[in-house]
């Protein structure tokens, strides 16, 4: 089909979100995308899910923390960041979310906003909560795994 | 802007984990709802740039019991809540001057009404809106807690009674920043105004309960200390 003269077209924008979750969990393109359609229907109803239409564009995750943008209409942003907002669970496991920023193109949104995940740099057992306990740690941040589950920390919490 | 959490041992996330997060989401500070968490303030201050306000949340099944907490902790907390949800505790909590803030009176059975609402603003009690089912629940528990929100909100504005705004986290994923709780209370029907004043409010009940509880303090208004000089 030819397509729309410039003036019509629909505007968009893309938010650029940070993810984080337990750190041996992987978060795919589908899942995020899943469960974004369910928030937006369930805070927004069908016609505001349709109208902020939140579609993953990229989507990068290693080792529990990630980052994804999506695409929404210029005039939605609100909307459609109250639904980003509303996602607490991806395939079960609980997530941070957070919108870093909003940008006319992905690829500024891309460059001013993405690209800041560190990796996991260490695997050790930490002495907390009086005992030794296996943990991941990112960044100064650490993630402990007790037998209760995972328990977010930093290395102000553990000692040597 | 301030955020109320709970932390391990009763949430998943240490204090210090939780600053880290609420420093990259742009909260000033954090108060920890939790007696019996370990945090060191200065460090945390120093590392993040985060307030931590040592605060306590009493669970208590009858206002009996909680009236002992209360008497307890209250030296020991510079923000002292009530955990409502029944009629019996929502209304103690809104007549005792020594509370600061009465959390979840929407919960289970309880209710709020245009009385509560009057005396809590007489005895300067905050009442809590729980956010946490409008970013973590679904379906008709969601519904329901939507409802208690409009109905706390509609006596709130009416009566003009002090509040404070929470989702309540008990992980740092629970945590969500100043903006999402801009967007989605608009969404179910606050005005950003409304949440901003209800997060800052936090921060400004910190600061006040500091100042009393300092050595100098003797009543509103009086303090031990040197004359200040006529401007």
């Amino acid at each position: 089909m030819k397509h729309l003269p410039k003036h019509f077209r629909q505007r968009w924008r893309y938010i650029a979100v940070g993810i984080e979750t337990d750190p041996d969990t992987d978060i795919r393109r589908k899942d995020l995308q899943r469960e974004l359609w369910y928030s937006a229907g369930n805070l927004l109803g069908d016609p505001g899910s349709a109208d902020v239409d939140l579609t993953v564009y990229s989507c990068r995750f290693e080792d529990g923390v990630g980052e994804a943008v999506i695409r929404t209409r210029r005039e939605e942003t609100d909307r459609a960041r109250a639904a980003i907002a509303c996602v607490s669970r991806v395939s079960g496991t609980a997530v941070g979310i957070h919108v870093r920023g909003i940008s006319g193109t992905v690829r500024a949104c891309e460059e001013r906003y993405l690209g800041r995940a560190a990796g996991i740099s260490e695997e050790n057992d930490v002495a907390f909560a009086n005992g030794r306990h296996p943990a991941y740690r990112r960044d100064g941040l650490v993630e402990i795994q007790l037998p209760s589950g995972f328990v977010g920390a930093t290395e102000l919490d553990i000692e040597y | 802007m301030y955020e109320a959490v709970a932390a391990y041992p009763n949430g998943d996330t240490t204090v210090s984990r939780y600053a880290a997060t609420a420093s990259r989401y742009g909260f000033s500070g954090i108060v920890v709802r939790t007696r019996e968490a370990e945090f060191d303030r200065e460090a945390i201050y120093d590392r993040f740039g985060v307030d931590v306000v040592r605060g306590i949340e009493i669970d208590a099944d009858s206002p009996d019991s909680a009236s002992g907490s209360i008497g307890n902790f209250r030296r020991s907390a510079t923000i002292l809540a009530v955990n409502g949800g029944t009629n019996a505790l929502n209304r103690f909590a809104v007549e005792q001057d020594r509370v600061d803030v009465l959390t979840q009176p929407m919960q289970n059975n309880g209710d709020f009404n245009h009385v509560l609402a009057r005396a809590a603003k007489e005895h300067g009690v905050r009442v809590e809106f729980d956010f946490g089912p409008a970013f973590r629940q679904t379906g008709g528990h969601r519904v329901q807690s939507l409802q208690s929100l409009r109905k706390l909100r509609e006596l709130v504005l009416q009566y003009d009674t002090p509040y404070v705004v929470s989702n309540r986290a008990e992980s740092h994923r629970h945590l969500r920043a100043p903006r999402e709780f801009f967007a989605v209370g608009e969404a179910i029907g606050f005005s950003k105004e409304m949440i901003e004043q209800g997060l800052s409010e936090w921060e400004r009940l910190a600061g006040r309960n500091r100042e009393r509880m300092a050595e100098s303090f003797i009543a509103p208004g009086v303090k031990c200390g040197r004359y200040e000089e006529d401007s």
